[in-house]
């Protein structure tokens, strides 16, 4: 095979990649670089790097009325606990469907699937009424019992897709050597679909933690969430843009994190094949 | 056995849990049931059961009053948060008010207050623009404040033009639903040093103020491109405000769009575009872009109001001022409001009205007014020393007289948002005429 010249290496590998690089991380670097930038700087001439770096910004948010501690808080609460909710009705309910036979199960499935065509409008009024009866309102689980409406069919969805393609064998074999049901599905179906509840996990994460129409509906100022404090920040007069963009820089972080760790098992779950032969 | 009980018991709990949320799903839009929601995070007023019940009987003594605001920025939400505790602990009438803040959010301000209401939220009080007005009438959500106003001594210090307008946007002649508040009164920015160099004076009539748009379009470099464009003009969102000025300054109107008057105002509006006195992205401009380009130094003026005026003291200095628009044949400018309202599923009515009196006459108004730089409707917070001195506000005092609104309908907020900026935008390039443009404006907002 001919080695190819590092000519062509650079021109077809390393000058694409360099500008599809640029293009991705252009926005981050601009918001960072706006986050930084002292308050004179912000309007006017238009320059690639600030001239000086400040970190009032940063400051602002945590010691003004934005108290973005609190909003981080409430939104990991909100999230975590979404995912938790979530991923464990989701499971249980894509294994059911994908291992039982009952009277209803393509009604349920389809049903699932409509739950999401509903406008989140449509919900608002309902959703907030049924909150304040039951005296959820302000609290994080008015947020996790409205996010998991629309998180958990998906998710379902997703699952089900998964576990359908694990072929029966794997349990099949667990429950000759003597497992029974629940043990076959937590000593070998789980291990096997942990790839797919990180996917599923991140998934629910991140729309429980960007998610604005509820938040805004369903919290007070001690449970606001990262997307409500940072919405404040927009008014009628213009825009915070140095408080929005550090906001928007420490959103990302614990996204990117995230991410970080849920890639490794991602491609470990591609490449792990359920059985051979 | 044992495992079939706890199947049964299972099924049982999961199918009572599902009942009870469907039941307290349809127990439907009960305004008047005061317990879940901001309540639970509010200490319990200390208000007896019967004062409680009987509507007629004032329920001022230890009321909770909730109240729900925007803030445009952290500084103006701390300002707030200072009003609300001055209040809390100076009021005789031991009402604690407890202050919820909500993003303006483009204006979905007033659409999640909506839906809040509709669904039973305890809110008593909210802060208020005037065009949100007919969707609340029309679903009886606001209380009418005129048995409150008949006998309030804090009337007369506000202006009749203003309690007109605020009567005109609830529809009806016999009730006021919204408080008046802070205004925002639009006027002329302007540059000294450039009308120097162009060599003209503070434009006192309307053909005066075209004639200073063209002087101070200035090439100084003579590349055949203007360094300085005589007037930034908004053909983007909120553009209506600063065009309406035009077409009543040629005696036009918003009820007849369609006269020769009103056209010839939108002759001016697209003639300032057209023969390049604005920057070539007006058609697009909106609030930053105006300001950005009037501080960048681009543009000579530009219409506003006092909520940019801190700013353009900060890049200026002194080289900044400001005059009303000045009259024509006729004479308009945008009076924007930020009012207060009280719901008529509150059941505080009265210490509602204590607050609310308190923002639009008391020590609230002076506060507010002094920190953001918004207009008093208080003849007497107006008159007093921080306002008489500041050139700006009285831009604003003095266009007080001549100022209004776009007419407040079920169509106001489609104009404003999609209408309006579409409409001008093709106007500005030339791809509908004057009359073409405003016969689309009328039908939208008359449909």
């Amino acid at each position: 095979m001919k080695k190819q010249s590092i000519l062509s290496r650079i021109f077809l590998l390393y000058l694409p990649l360099i500008a599809i690089l640029l293009f991705i991380l252009f926005p981050f670097y601009w918001t960072f670089i706006t986050s930084v930038r002292p308050a004179e700087d912000l309007l006017g001439r238009v320059t690639y790097w600030p001239s000086s770096v400040s970190f009032e910004a940063y400051r602002q948010l945590f010691t003004t009325t934005v108290d973005f501690f609190a909003a981080i808080r409430n939104s990991f609460i909100v999230a975590a606990l979404t995912t938790a909710v979530s991923l464990t009705v989701s499971t249980l309910a894509g294994y059911a469907f994908s291992r039982y036979e009952f009277i209803g199960k393509r009604a349920l499935m389809t049903m699932f699937l409509c739950n999401n065509m509903f406008p989140t409008v449509l919900l608002m009024i309902p959703l907030f009424t049924i909150m304040r009866t039951l005296g959820f309102l302000h609290t994080p689980w008015s947020l996790v019992l409205s996010y998991t409406t629309f998180t958990i069919p998906f998710s379902v969805w997703l699952i089900l897709g998964f576990l359908k393609d694990l072929p029966m064998s794997l349990e099949e074999a667990a429950l000759v050597d003597g497992c029974n049901r629940r043990k076959a599905f937590l000593k070998i179906i789980m291990p096997v679909l942990g790839p797919c509840l990180v996917a599923t996990g991140v998934y629910i994460f991140m729309t429980s933690w960007n998610e604005y129409t509820f938040a805004m509906m369903f919290t007070n100022n001690a449970t606001r969430t990262i997307p409500v404090a940072l919405r404040n920040l927009i008014g009628q007069l213009g825009v915070r843009w140095d408080l929005l963009t550090a906001g928007g820089i420490l959103t990302v972080i614990p996204v990117c994190i995230m991410f970080f760790f849920a890639q490794k098992r991602l491609v470990t779950g591609l490449t792990a094949g359920a059985v051979k032969g | 056995m044992k495992k079939k009980w706890l199947k049964r018991l299972v099924v049982v709990a999961t199918t009572a849990i599902m009942g009870l949320s469907l039941l307290a799903g349809c127990g439907g839009n009960d305004t008047e049931t005061p317990d879940g929601g901001a309540a639970e995070n509010v200490e319990t007023p200390d208000i007896s059961e019967d004062t409680a019940e009987t509507p007629d009987t004032p329920a001022v003594d230890g009321a909770t009053v909730q109240f729900r605001y925007w803030a445009d920025t952290p500084e103006f939400s701390q300002l707030m948060q200072d009003i609300i505790t001055y209040f809390n602990e100076t009021n005789t009438s031991g009402i604690t008010v407890v202050g919820e803040e909500a993003p303006w959010d483009g204006g979905g301000f007033a659409e999640n207050l909506f839906n809040s209401v509709m669904g039973g939220a305890d809110i008593d009080v909210a802060t208020w623009r005037l065009s949100s007005t007919p969707l609340f009438v029309n679903n009886d959500l606001l209380a009418d404040l005129t048995p409150f106003l008949d006998t309030w001594d804090g009337v007369s210090d506000i202006d009749g033009n203003i309690w007109a307008n605020m009567r005109e946007a609830g529809g009806r002649e016999d009730a006021t639903f919204v408080m008046p508040w802070n205004l925002q009164i639009l006027y002329v920015y302007y540059r000294p040093s450039i009308f120097e160099e162009a060599g003209i004076e503070v434009p006192t009539t309307y053909e005066e103020f075209l004639a200073a748009i063209e002087a101070t379009t200035i090439d100084r470099d003579g590349d055949g491109t203007p360094d300085v464009y005589g007037f930034g003009l908004r053909g983007g969102p909120g553009g209506q405000e600063p065009w309406g000025s035009f077409v009543h300054g040629r005696g036009g109107s918003f009820e007849d769009m369609t006269s020769a008057e009103s056209i010839a105002g939108m002759q001016d509006f697209i003639d300032v575009f057209q023969n390049g006195f604005a920057p070539p992205t007006a058609p697009s401009d909106g609030f930053s872009e105006i300001i950005d380009n009037f501080h960048s130094g681009l543009t000579a003026m530009t219409i506003h109001h006092t909520g940019s005026s801190g700013g353009m003291e900060e890049v200026f200095g002194d080289d900044v001022s400001a005059f009303p628009f000045p009259a024509g044949a006729g004479r308009w400018t945008s009076m924007a409001d930020t009012s207060t309202v009280i719901f008529e599923s509150s059941e505080n009515k009265e210490a509602a009205f204590e607050w609310v009196s308190f923002l639009a006459t008391g020590e609230g108004q002076r506060m507010w007014t002094e920190g953001t730089g918004n207009i008093p409707v208080s003849g007497t917070v107006q008159a007093g020393e921080f306002f008489q001195n500041n050139r700006f506000v009285q831009a604003s005092i003095e266009s007080q007289g001549f100022g209004g609104v776009i007419p407040i309908l079920d169509t106001t907020p489609e104009w404003i948002s999609t209408i309006f900026p579409n409409t001008i935008g093709q106007a500005l390039l030339g791809q509908v005429t004057a009359e073409e443009a405003m016969e689309t404006l009328q039908d939208a907002l008359y449909r």
